[in-house]
């Protein structure tokens, strides 16, 4: 059960990235991803429910009873996400507006409540609040992407809005990648949004192939090299 | 007019029927040699009553029909038996079988027909062996003895006769022909099927397409009160089933026969054949069979000698064989490919269609299925053939199961239409026999956790009866003990005497009510009853499975019950023996019979004769009947069980005469080395004359060749045997006797081993029921078996040697 | 004498899928030509620009996957999607929007499913719904005026439009359709000064009915032929009249029956796009269902839905619905008493 710090980075980026291999969280996933900014301000916010509750859950896992355990997680995960709103609500008014409900619905994000059970409950702090973290990002860079397609190919822009998360200097950033861009609704609708996670997918899963084949091609030429003949004794 | 109805769907193929109907029939003559198969139609092969070198007439009986279902096969013109030989038969494996080869004498004589002018005089059970011992099958295709066909199951009423004149499929022309010219003879043996059956009304439904059938067919029927209904041409009008729906109405229920309704199919020629049984004597010797297809030249009728072969008829209508890329037997739509012309004529070979390549070119590829439902539009049987493509591709068998797939009769008007050129008939063919397959599968895991679940059981019984007898025991001691006191006791006190004595009797009376007299004589007796009646209650289901009726629901649990009954009467002569076998040793000896050692020599040698030629039987016809293999299995296992327990018996009573017995073994092994030097003989002589004649016949040559090293081996290993025998039985009479502590040691060493090898067996038997896929555990486990039994043996061997008494070879 | 080992049956019939699409392709001929006369060459620039992407495309995918192209392309089934779709499609539309929803009715509807046979919507529709949520100003601001009412701009002019976007000025030869109009104006204006205006003409309306008359004309011939069954159309459209005369009998404060059966989508709708034989239902009584329910979508959905015609939704919402009719609709076998419907076992 003890993975390396590693291991741990590379399950919540890659190999057991909750959104495109678990699968998890995928409401807020394909609701606010519709630009950058929406979808990095739910990333941060779920990224740091998630390490919060990670290490909170760590903390006290070998006080709660077996009966509670659920429900004291899920608990705890309220608390920080109401943290997380009321920080969001104070500082980031507009955007605190535009994802609406979808911060409060952290709490059900699977992914959450997943790794406080699957991972938290069973490990140290420190892992648990590598794990909590690099799941977080691995979620949020998941998200980062589909926004910037969608927006890419809904709106024309990249970066519309910053100025929502970062303050005015960021008005600045956003890029006009093609000019009159007649917006393309479908990809800002929901449907775009399935649509993009489903190419997503797809994309990591030639990826990996491709990484799995490379693999296997070298192991096999070590292979080769490290038979033995025998030449005295019973040949079994 | 009489009413119609039609059936869903169907189809319009091309009819291509005038090729073969320019010129009536014609006779296809005798060819040099015949080859009849003894198995025509369904049910049991016939079995052969000639010798090779006898001499037959046209219509003698060459082979007789075994068991109910079955019909016997008659030499279709004189000449000599040559042959009784494996030959290839038609049928789509291009397997072969027994035939018997006739070679013809060109004289064509008939044996003495006994005609019968007036049938009414006869009772229909007469007439009906009559029809049985000519030989007649049903000649439509399917092949179903007649006689059977014509008594229905618990003698219900048939309503409607039809006769089958429909021959929807394109080319065939042969039951047209038929009708044309000899109206008279089809019109005469729906007579006298309905002489025998009485019905309310006799049907013959014929398509349109044959006007001057119909015109032959009313002009035969014109005094009687058969009616001749003609009906649409459609593919396939003449499937049974689809008939039975146009002429009446009705539909034959699912999983039912036609005479569950009160309607009875037969074919045309069926009934041409009957009248001529019946009232010429002429058994079922010859068919119209049609040849046609672009690849012969002059397309026709010909009525043909059965056991023909296929290239001699179709040199008769001018066989082009450059320009033949299918020869198909029956029609183009339900026929089977030959992948060669020398096969015969069978009962049921209706026509033979030599095409060409343009004729019926190869099959597309197939494309994807656009749902377009024209399949089901033109099913007949109303499936959904879209959906039973689309679970076959997916491996859904039990939603194709679910679907009704095994209503299909692979007709193909569904892929005839479909447009995406699937081969869907495959699709169908391939999940039948795959859902078959699952259902065997799935009956012998249930037969090997019945026999799991009994030993288990077995074993806790043991386990009990062993508890209780330990504690019987016990008290008897104690009690023993208690009396001797109590007498003590009572010797002071006579009113103590007298109850002391009075518990004594009590107490001997419960024992004697706990442990009864056990007479292991009854109890094998009892074994064997019980497993003489299952095996004729096996035997009767299956007839009854075979045959569909009701009473096969009634005959499976009068199985179970007779199975549960072998297991009790089993355990109790298992119990009964370990019972003796505790408390004497010798016990077991005096409950046989006792019997001197040469009778018991004799039995063995009897029994081991019986064994062999069982066991050859089995591995013949295993192939070719399993059924037959099936019910002389049981048998052979009587035989072993008996044989075993001769020996066991012999051993027992001729403990130091090792020579005596090594000299009947050394006889046996001697007799054994020469049959297979004869065997062996005859096989090379074989093999050099097929090489002879026919060097070309690879699968001849080859398997004559195996047969040749099989006889080798099995002469090899004769003689080994006889060789060691020897060996041992010149070391026996020269070995001292060994001191008693030796003897003793030994004969430890032989329980010891009888012990473990016991105790592996039973892991063995675990192990494969429980986990019989885990192979390597299993050949672990086999491997400890085997060499506990060589340990066993060995051991016994050098008790033997050392001068102990002979025991029982333990398996 | 090397004879061919091969199992029954041997014979097959000429039906062919290719020739099926050929015939649905040659009856869609009279309201092509109807539409071309009526509004202007944009039809067939759209048809042709969507046929050539169409067929590109799946050979692209087929290529990808590994198949054969050729043998796939032969069936004609792209075709018969490209040119249902841009026969849909408004003259003026411009090449990008064509462009993405030929694309997406291909590669994602089609393809991506499994190819033809595997996909559960109609390509065609799904094009067409998806440029109709992503590009609603194009898809309805660019009708073109019959040419009984303007002139319009020749083969080069709008061939230049749809490419560049330039060389004509579209405001002026474009207009809204009858369905369009009769919801819109319904409120405001009475029944007769309605069937006043010019868009809908002498007749019932103008230039579309000549359409669905050949698009109905087109129908009929499949139907004689065979390739399709009377039970989709004819329930299709029976369920649209019932819907329209129980439910909006008034002119006054709903669009007319005739208005509803020889305007807009509804002849191409019921012979050519429901019959649609890979995604509509397959057995008797669920093709009487399926076309039922799409006629009564297609009335609901025009009369209160947010869009003026909606054979693509109604059909697209039948397809969802089309495994589950066939389901409850299966045909009793021979020899069985009763049909074995659902999902528990019969008999």
């Amino acid at each position: 059960m003890a993975k390396s710090y590693l291991e741990i980075t590379q399950d919540g980026l890659w190999k057991n990235n909750p959104a495109l291999v678990q699968l998890l969280g995928l409401c807020p996933l394909l609701a606010v991803t519709g630009t950058v900014v929406n979808a990095l301000g739910l990333g941060m916010a779920t990224m740091l429910v998630l390490t919060g509750s990670n290490i909170a859950v760590s903390l006290i896992r070998n006080f709660v009873p077996e009966s509670v355990r659920l429900p004291a997680f899920v608990m705890i995960i309220a608390s920080f996400v109401t943290c997380a709103e009321l920080l969001m609500q104070a500082y980031t008014y507009e955007l605190y507006e535009i994802l609406g409900i979808f911060i409060p619905l952290i709490v059900t994000n699977c992914a959450i409540l997943g790794r406080a059970d699957a991972f938290a409950s069973k490990n140290p702090i420190l892992p648990s609040a590598l794990d909590g973290f690099m799941m977080g990002l691995g979620f949020t860079l998941v998200l980062i992407l589909l926004g910037g397609i969608r927006e890419l190919i809904g709106q024309g822009t990249l970066f519309t809005g910053m100025d929502l998360l970062f303050g005015e200097t960021a008005k600045n950033w956003q890029l006009n990648v093609i000019q009159d861009y007649p917006n393309f609704l479908f990809a800002v609708l929901p449907p775009g949004a399935f649509v993009g996670m489903g190419f997503i997918i797809a994309l990591k899963n030639i990826i990996d192939n491709r990484m799995k084949r490379s693999a296997e091609m070298k192991k096999d030429k070590v292979a080769a090299g490290s038979k033995r003949v025998r030449v005295t004794g019973s040949i079994s | 007019m009489r009413q119609t109805w039609d059936f869903h769907g169907g189809i319009h193929p091309p009819e291509n029927k005038t090729q073969s109907t320019q010129q009536s029939i014609r006779k296809a003559g005798i060819p040099q040699y015949l080859y009849l198969p003894l198995s025509q139609h369904i049910g049991q092969p016939a079995a052969p009553v000639v010798a090779i070198g006898q001499q037959v007439k046209k219509g003698d009986m060459i082979a007789e029909a075994v068991g109910p279902v079955s019909v016997p096969v008659h030499a279709p013109t004189s000449g000599t038996v040559i042959a009784i030989e494996d030959h290839q038969v038609p049928h789509p494996s291009g397997l072969t079988d027994s035939c018997i080869v006739i070679e013809t004498d060109g004289l064509d004589e008939w044996k003495e027909c006994i005609p019968c002018e007036n049938y009414e005089e006869l009772e229909p059970a007469e007439i009906l062996e009559r029809v049985r011992q000519a030989g007649i099958a049903g000649l439509g295709g399917a092949g179903f003895p007649t006689a059977i066909k014509l008594h229905p199951p618990r003698n219900d009423k048939v309503n409607s006769l039809i006769l089958n004149a429909a021959e929807c499929e394109p080319y065939i022309t042969a039951d047209d022909m038929l009708m044309r010219e000899r109206a008279h003879e089809v019109i005469g043996g729906l007579e006298i099927m309905a002489f025998i059956l009485q019905p309310e009304e006799c049907l013959i439904g014929i398509e349109d397409n044959k006007p001057e059938a119909v015109a032959a067919l009313r002009e035969a029927a014109k005094d009687t009160q058969i009616e001749i209904v003609v009906i649409p041409t459609k593919y396939p009008s003449g499937g049974e089933k689809q008939l039975i729906k146009i002429l009446t109405g009705l539909e034959v229920p699912n999983g039912h026969i036609p005479a569950d309704i009160g309607v009875m199919c037969q074919n045309v020629g069926t009934s041409a054949a009957v009248y001529r049984a019946i009232r010429h004597g002429e058994p079922l010797v010859s068919r119209i069979t049609t040849v046609t297809g672009e690849a012969v030249e002059q397309p026709a009728n010909f009525e043909t000698l059965l056991g023909t072969p296929l290239s001699f008829l179709l040199n008769q209508a001018g066989f082009n064989a450059a320009k033949a890329s299918r020869v198909l037997m029956g029609g183009p739509m339900m026929g089977f490919a030959l992948t060669s012309t020398d096969i015969p004529v069978v009962k049921t070979t209706n026509c033979l269609l030599a095409a060409t390549q343009k004729e019926f070119p190869e099959p597309p590829p197939e494309q994807p299925c656009i749902r377009c439902g024209m399949c089901a539009e033109a099913c007949p049987a109303e499936l959904l053939p879209q959906q039973l493509f689309w679970f076959a591709k997916a491996q859904e068998f039990e939603k194709a199961e679910m679907h009704n797939l095994f209503d299909c009769i692979e007709c193909g008007a569904c892929s005839y239409v479909c447009p995406s050129s699937i081969p869907l008939v495959q699709y169908y063919r391939y999940s039948k026999s795959q859902i078959r397959i699952a259902r065997l599968d799935q009956e012998k895991s249930d037969k090997a956790r019945e026999r799991f679940e009994f030993r288990q059981t077995r074993l806790q019984r043991e386990q009990e009866e062993k508890e209780a007898k330990r504690k019987a025991r016990a008290e008897a001691a104690a009690k023993a003990q208690a009396a001797r006191a109590a007498e003590a006791q009572a010797a002071e006190d006579p009113k103590k005497a007298a109850v002391a004595e009075a518990v004594k009797r009590a107490q001997a009376k419960r024992q004697q009510q706990a442990a009864p007299e056990v007479d292991l004589a009854e109890l094998e007796s009892n074994v064997q009853k019980a497993k003489d009646k299952l095996t004729k209650v096996e035997a009767s289901l299956q007839q009854a499975e075979a045959e569909q009726s009701d009473m096969a629901e009634k005959l499976r649990n009068a199985v179970a019950k007779n199975r549960d009954r072998l297991a009790f009467a089993e355990q109790a002569l298992a119990d009964a023996r370990k019972q003796s076998s505790d408390t004497s040793t010798t016990a077991s000896s005096a409950s046989l019979p006792a019997q001197d050692s040469e009778q018991l020599q004799r039995s063995i040698k009897r029994q081991e004769d019986k064994i062999a030629t069982l066991q050859n039987a089995i591995n013949d016809t295993r192939n070719s009947d399993p059924d037959r293999a099936n019910q002389l299995q049981p048998t052979l296992d009587k035989s072993l069980a008996r044989l075993a327990e001769l020996k066991a018996a012999l051993g027992a009573t001729a403990p130091d005469t090792p020579e005596e017995q090594a000299g009947p073994d050394l006889e046996q092994l001697q007799s054994q080395v020469d049959k297979a030097k004869d065997k062996l003989a005859m096989m090379q002589g074989m093999l050099e004359e097929a090489q002879a004649e026919d060097p070309v016949d690879d699968a001849k040559v080859s398997k004559l060749t195996r047969a040749v090293e099989k006889n080798h081996e099995r002469l090899a290993a004769a003689e080994k045997s006889l060789k060691n025998a020897k060996q041992q039985a010149q070391q026996i009479p020269g070995q001292a006797k060994s001191s008693p502590e030796e003897l003793e040691a030994l004969r430890n060493n032989i329980d010891k081993a009888r012990d473990k090898l016991v105790m592996m067996q039973g892991m063995l038997e675990e192990a494969q029921a429980e986990s019989p896929t885990d192979e390597s555990k299993i050949a672990k486990l086999t491997r400890a078996v085997e060499k506990n039994q060589e340990r066993l043996k060995a051991a016994e061997t050098a008790y033997q040697n050392a001068g102990g008494e002979s025991v029982d070879i333990v398996n | 004498m090397a004879l061919l080992q091969i199992t029954s049956p041997h014979l097959r019939g000429t039906n062919r899928t290719a020739s099926v699409m050929q015939w649905v392709l040659l009856a869609t001929l009279p309201g092509f030509v109807a539409l071309i006369w009526f509004f202007g060459w944009g039809v067939l620039i759209n048809v042709a620009w969507a046929v050539l992407l169409a067929i590109g495309a799946e050979a692209t995918v087929l290529r990808l996957r590994k198949r054969p192209v050729m043998f796939y392309l032969s069936d004609y089934s792209a075709l018969v999607t490209a040119v249902l779709l841009g026969l849909a499609l408004p003259p003026f539309t411009p090449w990008w929007v064509t462009a993405v929803g030929v694309l997406f009715a291909i590669v994602i509807s089609k393809q991506l499913y499994g190819g033809l046979g595997s996909n559960p919507f109609n390509p065609a529709m799904v094009g067409y719904a998806l440029l109709l949520v992503s590009f609603p100003v194009e898809m309805t601001t660019h009708w073109a005026t019959p040419s009984t009412l303007a002139v319009q701009p020749d083969f080069l002019q709008t061939l230049t439009y749809i490419f560049t976007g330039g060389g004509v000025n579209i405001d002026g030869v474009t207009m809204a359709t009858p369905l369009d109009t009769y919801k819109h104006q319904v409120d405001i204006l009475t029944r007769e000064e309605l069937t006043q205006l010019p868009v809908f003409g002498q007749h019932v309306a103008l230039g579309w009915e000549w359409v669905n008359l050949g698009f109905l004309a087109g129908g009929l011939a499949l139907l004689w032929r065979k390739i399709i069954t009377w039970h989709i159309p004819v329930s299709m459209l029976l369920s649209l009249t019932a819907c329209s005369l129980i439910i909006g009998w008034d002119p006054d404060q709903y669009t007319p029956v005739s208005i509803h059966l020889l305007s807009g989508a509804t002849m191409l709708g019921a012979f050519f796009i429901a019959t649609d034989p890979v995604t509509a239902a397959t057995s008797r009584l669920g093709k009487l269902y399926y076309g039922a329910g799409i006629g009564i979508l297609v009335y609901i959905i025009r009369t209160w839905g947010g869009y003026p015609d909606a054979v693509a939704f109604a059909v697209l919402l039948m397809n969802f619905a089309a495994p589950f009719l066939d389901h409850y609709t299966k045909p009793r076998t021979y020899g069985h008493r009763k049909a074995h419907r659902g999902i528990k076992k019969a008999d």
